[in-house]
């Protein structure tokens, strides 16, 4: 694999409904935004990828009418649309894309207009026999694994609370996020409106409107335009059969996330993730969800995942700080997730995090969840 | 300026041999069909044409339940409970919904399908899973 490196970010503000925008101005803010960071203009890109799960606007090929605003007329143009992990999917295509020697410059644009569609009837377009005539849709579905992991591993509601208030009180450093509350407390989030056993209205994400490109360069270019380029030292995706009964207790097992991260630390040399990452921008839905991705990455031993948010070790000013960007929790325009993880693990790298900046970021992690959990997980560092 | 606008879309979708004979044998025989895999010994609910771990075909079909236990629930704001439901003799679970609670149900706890009426070759041919008889919710 050839040197592969993050060069340029850029994101729009997300909101509940950007009704001042049409996705082709919503998509041209986030990739000019980029261009503008990484100092490069059009004519440098050699191809583009859009990842949007187009289900959810109701608007076939987004390729198309969003394409000319990524720059794409006359370029190769591919879409990715595999849920959740959409976005960590589309960067990872336009990593292997410059990897492979084909081309030197790929935008990668991620986009979800959640306020023109409806997200739920998207969700429920399931399999239409055993999924759809029963029960689907994100919440209950992530309520059934959540109540299973609570149970095996004696994770509190309080703990999830805790991972809720964090996730918002971050966000309110981030000028781009949805969903900022400053003063978030535990005790709101459990006297929130409860949706299905156990979780409740503050431990889901938002739906929201937004959009975000990354720049991807190969090694050669990426040292002419970027001081401190975000170099991928690995990167790992997994999918996973699609019904949840056939998969062993998902979310305390949560084997395709444990497996990507395994693949991924062994092609960065980490060992040990805690003291080896400076930081990670992971995909959590769901308040739980994050405790769960704790120990599938390894962050701590099977069960510790409540005692690493009571102690602070995950928040900003802890050993290792997750989501300052405020994460999924925040702002979750699905198509644009997982490209914000890897733009806001690659900001942090660049140095260019304003006031949701770790100090001395050398190594990161952004990771993708996806459907019926699909799993990517990258790694990137300030060295090659 | 915002133009709203709805559309409803017509589909007809193919359960397939293995789904086919599934939901036969549910309307007509009121009996839970899986398969189990000669390669990895595993046992699945639903029937499938092929292994969804090691991807063997065919499988053989047997018959499941219609008791089994809760693996996992969730209760909607309106009631409604969804769980998982490991049938006997299965090593997977089958989404469905619990009925006939007398109470908050429990993970383990023992549950047997309860048939609907009338049948129409559906995954809700079962009604629902119900507390066994002398089960403790």
């Amino acid at each position: 694999m050839n040197p592969v490196a993050i060069v340029g970010t850029g994101q729009t503000r997300h909101a509940r409904a950007r009704d001042d925008a049409s996705q082709a101005e919503l998509v041209r803010e986030a990739a000019a935004r980029a261009l503008e960071d990484a100092a490069i203009e059009p004519r440098d890109i050699d191809a583009v990828v859009i990842a949007n799960m187009e289900l959810f606007e109701g608007r076939a090929w987004p390729e198309l009418w969003v394409g000319e605003a990524a720059f794409a007329a006359g370029k190769p143009c591919v879409k990715v649309a595999t849920g959740g992990t959409s976005g960590t999917s589309g960067c990872i295509a336009g990593i292997h894309q410059v990897a492979s020697g084909l081309f030197d410059i790929v935008l990668v644009v991620g986009f979800e207009k959640h306020s023109e569609g409806h997200t739920q009837t998207g969700m429920t377009l399931t399999d239409p026999y055993w999924d759809r005539a029963v029960a689907s849709g994100a919440v209950g579905n992530f309520a059934l694994s959540v109540s299973q992991y609570m149970a095996e591993r004696g994770t509190t509601e309080r703990q999830a609370a805790q991972v809720a208030v964090k996730a918002r009180r971050n966000a309110a450093r981030n000028p781009y996020a949805h969903l900022q509350m400053p003063a978030l407390t535990v005790e709101e989030v459990l006297a929130s409106k409860p949706l299905a056993h156990p979780l409740r209205m503050l431990d889901m994400c938002p739906q929201s409107d937004g959009a975000c490109a990354i720049v991807v360069a190969s090694g050669t270019r990426a040292r002419k335009l970027n001081p401190r380029p975000a170099w991928v030292r690995a990167a790992a995706t997994r999918h996973e059969q699609p019904f949840i009964g056939d998969i062993e207790r998902r979310l305390a097992t949560m084997r395709t996330l444990r497996e990507a991260a395994r693949e991924a630390y062994a092609g960065a040399g980490i060992g040990n993730p805690l003291k080896e990452l400076d930081v990670a921008e992971i995909y959590e839905p769901v308040s739980y969800a994050e405790l769960a991705w704790y120990e599938a990455l390894g962050f701590c031993e099977e069960g510790q995942a409540g005692r690493l948010i009571e102690e602070g070790v995950t928040e900003m000013g802890g050993e290792l700080p997750v989501n300052p960007s405020g994460g999924v929790l925040s702002t979750n325009p699905v198509g644009a997730s997982g490209v914000i993880r890897v733009a806001e693990a690659a900001l942090q790298i660049h140095g260019r995090g304003g006031e949701r900046q770790v100090d001395g970021v050398r190594t990161a992690l952004a990771t993708g969840y996806g459907v019926y959990a699909w799993a990517d997980a990258i790694v990137l560092a300030d060295r090659p | 300026m915002i133009r709203e606008s709805a559309i409803r879309i017509p589909f007809r979708y193919a359960a397939g041999g293995a789904g086919s004979r599934f939901l036969a044998a549910l309307r007509d025989e009121r009996r839970i069909l899986g398969a189990r895999c000669d390669g990895c010994r595993r046992v699945f609910a639903p029937l499938r044409s092929f292994c969804s771990s090691c991807g063997a075909s065919p499988l053989e079909e047997i018959a499941l339940g219609p008791g089994g236990r809760v693996e996992a629930w969730t209760a909607r704001a309106d009631g409604t409970v969804f769980a998982l439901v490991r049938l006997d003799g299965a090593d997977t679970a089958l989404l469905h919904r619990l009925v006939g609670l007398p109470g908050e149900p429990r993970r383990g706890m023992r549950v047997r399908a309860r048939f609907a009426a009338e049948r129409r070759a559906s995954i809700l041919d079962i009604a629902g899973f119900e507390p066994e008889e002398g089960a403790s919710a």
